[in-house]
C-alpha cells in the first residue's frame, strides 16, 4: 500500500519539521535526502504526492519532476516544488516542467499543510 | 584633431637659432619643402621626420606633440562622461583646456580615472551579486536556516499538545540552526572585507600604465642589467634552452621537467609553466612550446639573479599600492627577460634590417609572435629609438587583456576597442596576419598589424583552447619603415578604414557599424536611439 505524502529534502531540520507537520495533518509520510532515492521510492512506494526540494544531492529536483512527467505511470502525479530560490527563472522553469505547486523558503507550516490537502483533494477529483 | 608638427619643428628651429634653409639643408630637402611643413602644408613622418628630429636635437615624440595628445584624449573621455552632462556645465574643449590649464586637464584626467576604477569595483561587485556561486550557496543556507528556524518556532507555538521529547527536538532544532546561520553571517561578512581590503579606487593597471608611460616604455637600468645577464649567459654556452637550464640546475640547485597533464601553481591558477619555489622545480607542461620555454627560463634566471634591480623600479611613486608593485614586479621581470633574449641593439639592427617583420625576427631569436611585438614596443631609448608602436592583447570575448599605449592612439582605457580594429579581424582568419590602416574622426591615420592565435594544446581533451589577437599600432607617418606597408598606397586616404577608439567615444555617428550608444560632452543630453515612432520623453526635449 503506498504512502501519502513522499518528501525529499536534504535538509535535516526541514526535513524533520515537514514530516512532523504532515504526520499531524493526518497523512502517512515518507521521505528521502537526494534526487536519485527520491526517483527511486516513487517507483517503489507509489505516493500521491510528492514534496520536491530544488537543491537536492545526486540529482536535482528539476531532474526529478522531469522523469516523473516523463514516465506514463507517475505522470499526473501531484508534485509540489519547494525551493530557497525564490527567482522568476526557478518559478518559470517549475511551471515548464509541470509542477502542480511552487512554495519559496521561507514558508509557513500552514501553507505547506493547506497546500498538501488542496492538491490531494484536485487529484482525487 | 591632429597635433600641428609644423608649429612644432618651427618653434624649436627658431629657439635653436637655426634658418629654415639651414635646417633644410641638413635634413636633405629644400627650404621651400621645409616652409610648406613648417606651415602644416604637407605631412611629414617616417625617416624625414626622424631627421628633422636628429638635427633639431629633439625625440620624435615630442615634434608630434604625442605626450599632449594623450592628455587630450583623457581629457575628452573625462569630459565626454555622462557624470558632468548638465546644462549648467558649458564644457571647454579639452584641447583649450591642456594648452590653458596642463595642471588642471592633468587633474581632471587623473580624476576621471579614478572614478572609472570605483564604477569598475562597483560593476565588480554587482557581478557578483548575480551571479557568484559561493555568495548565492551562501545565501541558499541563510534561506534554509531561517526555513528551518521559523517551521521549528511555528511548531512550538502552534501545536498545544506537544510530548516533552518532541518540544526538546524543535528547541534544538532552532538553536543549531541559529547557530550556523550565525556562522553563514560571519562567513558573509569576512568576504567583503577580505575583498574590500584588497581592491583601491584606483586600479593597480593603472598604476602600471602610469609608470610604463612616464618611463616610455623604456627602463634603462633593467636594460643594463639585461646586457650583464646576457654575458653571464653566453659565457656558458649558446643563449638557448639548453644553457639556461645547466645554469640554473647547476647555479641554484632548481630542476626543470616538462610533463603532460595539468598542474597548479601556487595560487591554484592552471597555467603552461610554474616555478615551486619549494620544491624548487621548473615546471612545463609539454604543449610550451620552446619560444616559451626559452623566455620564462630566462625570467627565472633574471628574477633569481636580478631581484634587486626589478625591486627598485617597482618601489617608483607610480607605484602606490601593493598590488600594483606586484604587477609591476611580473611585468618588468617579463621586460627583463625580454631585454635578455632580445639584446638592445642587435634587435633593433635586426629589426629595421628586416623593416621590422616579426615573422624573421621570430625565427633569429626562437621567440613567439607576441614576445617580439612587445620587445618592440620598448624599442625606446632616447636617440636610439625604433618605429613607436602601441601593442594590444583581446581575449576573442573582445575584452582587451593586455596594453601598452601609444601616445597620440585614441585607446580606450578600459573593456574593449572598436570593433572594426584588425585586433578583431584578426579572429576571422587565425594564424594570418592582418593589416589595416585606419582613420579616426580627427584625421590621425594608423597602421594596424593583428595576428590571432590559440596555444599549442596538450592533448585532445583541450581541443577547445581559445585564441587571443594580438595587434601593433604605429602612425602612418613611420608605416614606411616597416614590411607592412607593402603593397599599400599610404597616401591614399580613401581608402583608410574608418574607425574610433570605442562606440561610446566615437562621434561618428554615422557609421553602419556602430554597436553602442556615444557618450555626449558635457552640456549635451545622451544621444540614444529613438523609437520607430517620434516620442517625446521629456517637457522641452527635442525631437
Amino acid at each position: 500500500m503506498g504512502v501519502d505524502v513522499l518528501i525529499a529534502e536534504d535538509e535535516p531540520s526541514i526535513l524533520d519539521s515537514l514530516d512532523f507537520i504532515l504526520r499531524r495533518a493526518g497523512f502517512s509520510i515518507e521521505s528521502v535526502t537526494d534526487g536519485d532515492a527520491a526517483l527511486a521510492a516513487i517507483r517503489r512506494q507509489r505516493p500521491r504526492l510528492v514534496v520536491l526540494d530544488v537543491m537536492l544531492p545526486k540529482r536535482s529536483g528539476f531532474e526529478v519532476l522531469k522523469q516523473i512527467r516523463a514516465d506514463e505511470t507517475t505522470r499526473d502525479l501531484p508534485v509540489m516544488i519547494l525551493t530557497a530560490k525564490g527567482q522568476a527563472q526557478d518559478r518559470q522553469i517549475a511551471e515548464e516542467l509541470g509542477a502542480s505547486s511552487f512554495i519559496t523558503k521561507p514558508y509557513a507550516n500552514a501553507e505547506v499543510v493547506g497546500t498538501v490537502k488542496r492538491l490531494l483533494a484536485e487529484a482525487a477529483g | 584633431m591632429r597635433a600641428p608638427i609644423g608649429l612644432r619643428i618651427s618653434s624649436r628651429r627658431r629657439a635653436l637659432g637655426i634658418s629654415q634653409a639651414a635646417l633644410a639643408r641638413q635634413a636633405g630637402i629644400s627650404a621651400s619643402y621645409l616652409n610648406l611643413i613648417e606651415r602644416n602644408r604637407r605631412q611629414v613622418g617616417g625617416a624625414l621626420l626622424l631627421r628633422l628630429a636628429h638635427e633639431l636635437k629633439v625625440d620624435i615624440g615630442e615634434l608630434s606633440g604625442e605626450a599632449e595628445h594623450r592628455l587630450i584624449a583623457e581629457v575628452e573621455e573625462a569630459l565626454a562622461d555622462p557624470v558632468l552632462q548638465s546644462p549648467e556645465f558649458g564644457a571647454p574643449s579639452a584641447r583649450d583646456l591642456v594648452a590653458q590649464q596642463p595642471a588642471a586637464a592633468l587633474a581632471i584626467a587623473r580624476l576621471h580615472r579614478a572614478y572609472q576604477g570605483a564604477q569598475a569595483s562597483a560593476e565588480d561587485y554587482a557581478d557578483r551579486l548575480r551571479s557568484d556561486p559561493l555568495l548565492a550557496e551562501l545565501l541558499h543556507r541563510v534561506l534554509s536556516g531561517i526555513t528551518a528556524v521559523r517551521s521549528s518556532a511555528e511548531i512550538l507555538e502552534d501545536v498545544a499538545d506537544l510530548d516533552e521529547v518532541e518540544r526538546q527536538r524543535f528547541l534544538a532544532s532552532i538553536t543549531r540552526e541559529t547557530r550556523g546561520l550565525t556562522d553563514v553571517a560571519r562567513g558573509l561578512i569576512g568576504q567583503f572585507e577580505q575583498e574590500a581590503k584588497g581592491r583601491r579606487p584606483s586600479s593597480p593597471m593603472r598604476e602600471l600604465d602610469d609608470l610604463i608611460f612616464e618611463r616610455d616604455n623604456y627602463f634603462p637600468v633593467l636594460e643594463a642589467v639585461a646586457g650583464e645577464l646576457r654575458r653571464e649567459i653566453e659565457a656558458a654556452g649558446p643563449f638557448g634552452e639548453a644553457t639556461l637550464t645547466g645554469l640554473l640546475e647547476r647555479g641554484f640547485g632548481l630542476r626543470v621537467v616538462r610533463s603532460g597533464g595539468r598542474e597548479l601553481d601556487a595560487q591554484g591558477f592552471p597555467g603552461q609553466y610554474h616555478f615551486n619555489a619549494q620544491t624548487r622545480v621548473m615546471w612545463f607542461q609539454t604543449s610550451a612550446i620552446a619560444a616559451t620555454r626559452q623566455f620564462q627560463l630566462t625570467r627565472l634566471y633574471a628574477e633569481l639573479v636580478a631581484s634587486e634591480a626589478i625591486e627598485r623600479e617597482v618601489m617608483a611613486p607610480e607605484l602606490g599600492s601593493a598590488a600594483a608593485r606586484r604587477l609591476g614586479y611580473r611585468a618588468l621581470g617579463s621586460y627583463l627577460a625580454g631585454a635578455i633574449v632580445f639584446p638592445y641593439e642587435r634587435f633593433l639592427r635586426d629589426a629595421e634590417a628586416n623593416r621590422y617583420d616579426i615573422e624573421a625576427l621570430r625565427q633569429t631569436y626562437t621567440a613567439s609572435f607576441e614576445q617580439v611585438a612587445h620587445r618592440l614596443v620598448t624599442l625606446r631609448k632616447p636617440g636610439e629609438a625604433g618605429v613607436p608602436f602601441g601593442f594590444l592583447r583581446s581575449d576573442p570575448a573582445g575584452r582587451l587583456t593586455k596594453h601598452f599605449p601609444l601616445p597620440g592612439l585614441p585607446m580606450p582605457g578600459a573593456g574593449h576597442a572598436c570593433p572594426l580594429w584588425a585586433i578583431y579581424g584578426a579572429f576571422r582568419a587565425p594564424e594570418a596576419l592582418v593589416r589595416q590602416v585606419v582613420q579616426f574622426a580627427d584625421g590621425s591615420r594608423y597602421l594596424f598589424i593583428a595576428k590571432a592565435q590559440a596555444r599549442r594544446v596538450a592533448n585532445f581533451a583541450e581541443r577547445g583552447a581559445i585564441h587571443t589577437s594580438v595587434m601593433l599600432a604605429c602612425d602612418v607617418l613611420h608605416a614606411d619603415r616597416t614590411v607592412y606597408a607593402t603593397g599599400l598606397d599610404l597616401s591614399d586616404i580613401a581608402a583608410d578604414v574608418p574607425v574610433g577608439p570605442a562606440c561610446r567615444l566615437c562621434p561618428r555617428r554615422d557609421c553602419p557599424d556602430r554597436q553602442e550608444e556615444a557618450l555626449m560632452p558635457g552640456g549635451q543630453p545622451a544621444a540614444v536611439r529613438a523609437p520607430l515612432v517620434p516620442r517625446r520623453f521629456d517637457i522641452g526635449e527635442a525631437d
